[in-house]
């Protein structure tokens, strides 16, 4: 199992400081939902998908589209139900199929969705989880909280290792393995995973004190401020990425607002 | 000296369990999925429902909130990251909230009655399919797509109540020092 | 009360939890404890596994009971703080505790994290945290897993990882907990030396007795019933290895030289049954392949990339006990997963008894025993884990308390404790005893010895193999795998192979 967003680059993205980065996604994703012109917001999610073309890769990007793919399917098959009464589009005897309001929102909704997905597949790909958790910090997310977060990543390798040797360890001790396969309900296989589920909670549970401990140990609790051995860089850098990152969606608001 | 037992700074050992369940909350999510139009159907409501039932409600809705959110992320499905925090995080501190017993949990079985548990299940599922149907279909899909999705979300969510509150008993049962770490 | 550290008439017991009163306790794992560390010294003290060396040590770190609940008594005072009004984290100066088990202890999502995460604790400027970091990084030879996570690791590079944690924060007491294990030569001869700089107080507790020890300590204490006895080095050793391999007797198939056996159990050991090696009913079963390769995946991400394993030859009859050796990382696991049916080889067959044997059939015939016990462990009592399987299996009820108040006897297993929070020979014991119950005619048994004494883990292999059963134990540990194996195999280069007799 995978914790790792990150791919390694060296495009304009990655030069990008995260701090701006984390604006500009979060200005992106809004901008999404204003009033702006169809065609215009259909402009910009290009825009966004050869940024990432160019910096994180053309497979990569495919792979993001392909996780999306199932949901797109879906908006499309359910146009017939969007906007019932509006110009119709397309008729099977009496039956009106689609109309030209419904298919002009299902696009509006399709933009906002593969816009949105892509802006923040970006960042995350771009940027490394600590970084973000520094750009955060920046923002003023309290240090435990994002302890919390890197505490996690700490253990979700582990807990997943666990739960795959436990599943096995289950499977070896079980007499009726592959007993009717096939056969089974779902009441019984839902009842085949307690054991596996009840272990894996346990093994877990078992490294809350160890871990507690270890953090105490290693002076969390301590009354003075930590330092930290981390830090991102604050030059002029960061303001002319800000002020970069306030006016993309400002100036994209300008070209694109429906008045 | 004596006992030093029950010292009244366990800051670490919060933020160690809380950090643990979130761990735990995006494995469940994670390792067992079946593809469906919103993603996938998961383990997720499992550990959320366990966590729920066994511990307090603000460990409840830290880890569960933020373990589907971090699951969302890791699997390529960062736009539905702010939904599922809220919606799992609110669907945990209900449910911990309606089975929080007066009686102090270091008790052995603290008494809480099956149908009250129940009950917070199915207000739990509520949050789930409704909150998905309200935040999906408002930000995302639009409402029809989101309508579809509410059985398999009850389903889902479903699920997660009744093996929940299974391993959530065993687990009581079989690990007796779970008792001394809620919260 | 001179010295840095002073324990006087110190117990200690845990809760237990089989009460549902918050007060009721468990036997005391340490009683009337007294121990007094110059400035400067070195103390080896020698505990087989369980005898509450972790315990001891998480005491001295001010971590029990604020963490375990139980109850302590007497005095604990570490370089002028009297533990009973101390918190963890005040004591991060004065004494460090590297535990056994390095996955328990290690926080940070990289290396550098790790070493860093005290540094920023204490308030240490950054310029300041950078030199430290890299100056332990180079110390402990980890520059290039500087950004490898935990997970990433080998058993020794973690251990490395936390001794450099420990060096960066160089607090006055360093207690290491059998922090040479896993160690290569020569790091434990850089740790060796880093101790006997004598620039800190050092507690080594051991579970080994290893020769690179002697002479090197100014004192060597045992560990074991609850109680810490010093005494000359020589008769220390003695008494640790008595207590640890007794009562290991005849019930072995050949006599094993350098055990001596001793009929009158005392401290660790079990007492020894009479075993009757029943015979299967028909003829012997035969596990074996020819020219299997499997995918191994290292463990370190320093070590490049996935490599092959192959098997020119294996084989392990019924009835024989065969040991694999090999050092952490050589494909051990990869091999016992193939053998047990949980992977399935890149090329090549296993067969039983001269017919194919698909995953079902191994999954069925061969029992793994993982080095964590505590991956099968899921029900409330030791008699419902033992039953468990039996019941799935549709044995009669009756049939079932049989067996399973037989198999606790044999195992030594109290049928109405929690088997979560029982000691970890216990647990390793339930575990053994869940197989045995199954009947497998071969078992895997891995890193078996690795927190059992030698004593304990001749005795679960002598009861697996009651029936006749083959059986494969792994291990790092030459000096164990010869004395019981019948056959070795090794692995080095990717290659597993029969060891030639007496090499």
């Amino acid at each position: 199992m995978t914790t790792d967003t990150y791919v390694a680059g060296t495009g304009v993205l990655y030069r990008f400081d995260p701090r701006a980065k984390l604006l500009l996604m979060v200005l992106l994703c809004i901008w999404f939902f204003l009033p702006v012109s169809l065609a215009g917001a259909w402009l910009v999610v290009l825009g966004v998908i050869a940024a990432g073309v160019l910096s994180v890769g053309l497979r990569r990007m495919f792979r993001t589209f392909l996780t999306i793919l199932p949901m797109l399917a879906f908006m499309i098959l359910f146009i017939p139900f969007n906007v019932r009464s509006g110009e119709p589009l397309l008729v099977a005897g009496p039956v009106v199929l689609a109309t030209r309001e419904g298919l002009l929102q299902t696009l509006r909704l399709m933009s906002r969705f593969v816009g949105v997905t892509f802006v923040c597949a970006l960042t995350i790909q771009s940027t490394p989880m600590g970084k973000i958790m520094l750009a955060l910090r920046w923002y003023g997310l309290p240090y435990k909280a994002s302890l919390v977060v890197s505490l996690a990543f700490r253990f979700i390798p582990f807990i997943a290792d666990s739960f795959s040797q436990i599943k096995d360890s289950h499977r070896l001790r079980d007499p009726n393995i592959d007993e009717g396969k096939g056969r089974k309900g779902y009441r019984s296989k839902l009842g085949d995973m307690l054991p596996t589920l009840t272990s894996a909670l346990v093994v877990s549970l078992r490294a809350v004190p160890s871990l507690a401990m270890s953090l105490e140990h290693r002076g969390f609790g301590l009354p003075g401020k930590r330092t930290s051995y981390h830090v991102l860089e604050t030059s002029w850098r960061l303001f002319t990425d800000l002020f970069i990152s306030t006016m993309i969606p400002v100036a994209l608001w300008f070209l694109f607002a429906v008045r | 000296m004596s006992q030093k037992q029950g010292s009244s700074n366990k800051v670490a050992l919060r933020l160690a369990l809380v950090a643990i369940l979130t761990a735990v909350t995006v494995v469940f999510t994670m390792i067992v999925r079946i593809p469906t139009t919103k993603g996938y159907i998961n383990l997720g409501d499992v550990a959320i429902c366990f966590t729920a039932f066994t511990f307090g409600p603000w460990s409840a809705f830290i880890a569960g909130g933020l373990g589907t959110a971090l699951a969302d992320l890791l699997s390529g499905y960062a736009q539905w990251a702010p939904i599922s925090f809220i919606v799992h995080g609110v669907e945990a501190l209900v449910i911990a909230l309606l089975v929080r017993s007066r009686a102090g949990r270091d008790s052995a079985e603290a008494v809480v009655p099956l149908w009250r548990k129940i009950l917070a299940g199915i207000a739990g599922m509520a949050i789930v399919a409704g909150g998905y149907f309200v935040g999906g279909g408002a930000l995302i899909s639009g409402f029809s797509v989101a309508a579809v999705e509410i059985p398999a979300n009850l389903a889902q969510s479903g699920i997660g109540v009744v093996l929940g509150l299974a391993v959530s008993q065993a687990v009581r049962r079989a690990y007796p020092p779970v008792r001394s770490l809620s919260w | 009360m001179d010295g840095i550290v002073s324990i006087t008439d110190m117990s200690f017991s845990y809760r237990d939890w089989l009460s549902s009163r918050a007060d009721a306790l468990c036997p005391p794992v340490l009683s009337h404890v007294d121990l007094a560390l110059e400035d400067g010294s070195m103390t080896l003290i020698l505990a087989p596994p369980d005898a509450g060396k972790t315990t001891l040590a998480r005491i001295l770190a001010g971590l029990i009971p604020k963490y375990m609940d139980g109850a302590l008594s007497g005095t604990v005072m570490v370089d002028g703080h009297d533990l009973s009004k101390t918190e963890p984290w005040e004591l991060v100066h004065c004494c460090g505790y590297v535990s056994q088990n390095p996955l328990d202890e290690l926080i940070a999502p990289t290396c550098e994290d790790e070493i860093a995460f005290p540094l920023e604790s204490l308030g240490m400027p950054r310029y300041e945290i950078i030199r430290h970091v890299r100056a332990a990084l180079e110390a402990w030879g980890l520059v290039s897993m500087r950004e490898a996570s935990a997970q990433e690791l080998s058993g020794g590079e973690r251990k490395r990882l936390l001794l450099a944690v420990q060096d960066a924060v160089d607090p006055k007491v360093w207690i290491l907990d059998e922090s040479f294990d896993d160690l290569d030569v020569s790091w434990r001869e850089r740790l060796m030396d880093r101790i006997s700089s004598r620039s800190n107080t050092s507690v080594v507790f051991g579970s080994r007795y290893l020769d690179e020890f002697h002479g090197t300590f100014d004192r060597y204490g045992l560990l074991a019933g609850g109680r810490l006895s010093f005494g000359d080095e020589a008769d220390i050793a003695l008494e640790f290895e008595r207590l640890c391999e007794t009562p290991y007797a005849a019930s072995a198939s050949k006599s094993v030289p350098g055990f001596i056996p001793v009929s009158d159990a005392a401290g660790c050991g079990r007492s020894v049954m009479p075993l009757h090696v029943m015979e299967r009913e028909g003829k012997e079963h035969r596990l074996s392949c020819t020219d299997v390769s499997a995918v191994h995946m290292r463990r370190s991400m320093v070590q490049e990339r996935p490599f092959t394993l192959s098997v020119p030859r294996f084989s392990l009859l019924g009835g024989e006990v065969v040991s694999l050796c090999g050092p952490n990382g050589s494909g051990k696991s990869t091999f016992s997963r193939l053998l047990c049916g949980l992977d399935l080889p890149l090329a090549g067959t296993f067969s039983l008894d001269d017919d194919v044997a698909s995953r079902t059939v191994l999954n069925r015939s061969v029992g793994y025993l993982f080095q964590n016990p505590d991956y099968q462990i899921f029900l409330p009592t030791v008699k419902e884990e033992l039953a468990w399987s039996l019941k799935r299996a549709k044995i009669p009820q009756r049939e079932i308390d049989r067996r399973v108040g037989e198999c606790a006897d044999l195992f030594h297993l109290d049928l109405d404790e929690t088997p979560s929070t029982m000691s970890f020979g216990l647990r390793k014991s339930l575990q053994a005893a869940t197989y045995y119950l199954l009947d497998r005619p071969f078992y895997i048994l891995d890193e078996l010895d690795s927190a059992l004494t030698y004593a304990t883990a001749f005795d679960l292999v002598n009861l697996l193999r009651h029936n006749g059963a083959g059986i494969l134990l792994i291990t790092h540990d030459r000096r164990f795998a010869d004395a019981l194996a019948d056959r070795n195999y090794t692995i080095s280069d990717g290659l597993l192979s029969e060891a030639e007799e007496g090499a």
